[in-house]
């Protein structure tokens, strides 16, 4: 199932386990020309496919320099593939039935192996991806050294090539002021906070993605135990920032919330901040027994939804029609 | 170029002589599969391929020191041999062992041993 409409516990929203793979003696994408990287695509889409046949009957492929635009932001949406692979040349991707899996080629790396869940599975995600991992080596000669372990464009996700992250949604220490120290102490012991699209992007409507800096040093169960440790602890104190809110202050969190429903069920025009943040509240107020919302979308879909590239579908719209054309969806869904 | 020093300058590496001020590293030829140079690297923070690592190894370990947390010790490639897998299992056993014992939990590290034992007392006979 689509991870944003698989169940979670309204905090830790999905889990992502991606591995970064090269073949050997071949230029990494980025040092091969739009001509070369088509090449090396075909080529290693070929053997992922023809030796593996349970991967050719379980994964569907797309060669994305053939997509529309507005198809490659719905992948972009549900995290299948990266941003980076809505513009550029030579990339494809195979994506398995469920949408949990996918093998995006071309991206920084030759091959990168994502799984993605929803909820909390941290273990099976990367069981997952560390079958499908052994299958394609069958294959292909990855780039490898003792020392260095899986080689990569960039050093910094060389060895494990692993990098594991989960979604958390935290309104809770949002809201009571505690979320920056939290960060903070977080970043000190080798862990990465992000927003909801990765590298570079903000952490609105309290989406954080968590996931571990070092790759190197650390085996694959100690890089992913060391993220569940800290996982865990955030976990624990957005659960106590929530009670505390609804034990010292549950009227005006009660009002604050419904108001941000409110806005949403009538608004005629809704930017992208004020969507994120509004339907933050009416996720939280659901996951407090606060609001029940019974439309055809989740509020976490509405949000995935409505993201502006996503609302656009390719098309050219000013601002002004984006956010309109957001009010509608929201309103006819939430 | 023959890579001729690179255990000296490992040594001195692990030394760690210059940890407040990183050694200045150039090379003078570029990566032979993918034509990348040591500046391509330092302009970027890519590498070109695989290649590259051997190619600038002294500068790629010196990097990569600043950023991780020690040599790989995770998966191996199968195609990449049966040794370097039992080595490293091996100890991936010991370093559990040090931590069970760190953490006073003997059971664990009692079953740890006796699995250590056994893998050696295999591999000599
Ligand atoms: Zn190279």
């Amino acid at each position: 199932m689509i991870w944003y409409n698989d169940l979670n516990d309204g905090i830790v929203i999905s889990t992502r386990i991606r591995l970064a793979r090269n073949i050997d003696k071949t230029p990494f994408p980025a040092a091969l020309d739009d001509k070369k990287r088509v090449e090396v695509t075909k080529k290693l889409f070929d053997s992922v496919l023809e030796s593996n046949s349970a991967l050719a009957k379980d994964f569907k492929s797309y060669d994305l320099d053939k997509l529309k635009k507005a198809d490659k932001i719905s992948m972009l949406e549900e995290h299948l593939i990266s941003p980076q692979m809505v513009e550029g040349k030579g990339h494809s991707v195979l994506v398995n039935k469920d949408k949990t899996m996918s093998i995006m080629f071309m991206e920084e790396d030759h091959i990168r192996l994502q799984v993605i869940m929803g909820g909390y599975c941290l273990d099976e995600a990367y069981d997952a991806a560390d079958k499908v991992d052994d299958v394609i080596e069958e294959s292909l000669t990855y780039a490898f050294d003792e020392k260095f372990g899986y080689l990569t464009a960039c050093p910094t996700n060389a060895g494990t090539g692993l990098r594991a992250s989960v979604m958390m949604h935290l309104p809770g220490l949002t809201m009571t002021g505690n979320i920056g120290r939290v960060l903070q102490s977080v970043s000190g012991v080798g862990i990465a906070v992000r927003g909801l699209y990765g590298e570079g992007t903000n952490a609105e409507g309290c989406m954080y993605q968590i996931s571990n800096q070092i790759t190197m040093g650390l085996s694959e169960r100690e890089i992913i135990e060391k993220l569940r440790t800290v996982v865990n602890k955030i976990s624990d104190m957005e659960k106590q920032a929530r009670e505390a809110l609804s034990q010292k202050h549950r009227a005006e969190l009660e009002d604050k919330l419904w108001r941000s429903y409110g806005v949403l069920k009538c608004a005629r025009s809704v930017t992208s901040a004020e969507a994120k943040t509004m339907l933050s509240d009416v996720m939280l107020g659901q996951n407090m027994g606060i609001i029940k919302c019974d439309g055809k979308m989740t509020p976490l879909e509405l949000m995935i939804k409505t993201a502006p590239s996503v609302i656009m579908e390719g098309k050219e719209l000013t601002p002004a029609e984006r956010d309109k054309k957001r009010a509608e969806m929201i309103r006819d869904n939430i | 170029m023959m890579d001729l020093f690179s255990e000296l300058f490992d040594m001195f590496d692990g030394m760690d002589m210059f940890s407040t001020q990183p050694q200045k590293v150039s090379y003078g030829s570029a990566c032979p599969v993918c034509g990348h140079t040591w500046n391509d690297f330092t302009r970027t923070g890519r590498f070109g391929c695989g290649e590259c690592y051997k190619t600038f190894r002294n500068g790629a370990a010196q990097v990569i020191r600043q950023t991780q947390s020690g040599d790989h010790t995770g998966k191996i490639p199968s195609k990449y041999g049966t040794e370097i897998r039992a080595r490293r299992h091996l100890e991936e056993l010991k370093r559990q062992l040090k931590a069970a014992v760190g953490k006073e939990d003997y059971e664990t590290a009692a079953k740890l041993h006796a699995e250590i034992k056994s893998i050696e007392g295999g591999a000599s006979k």
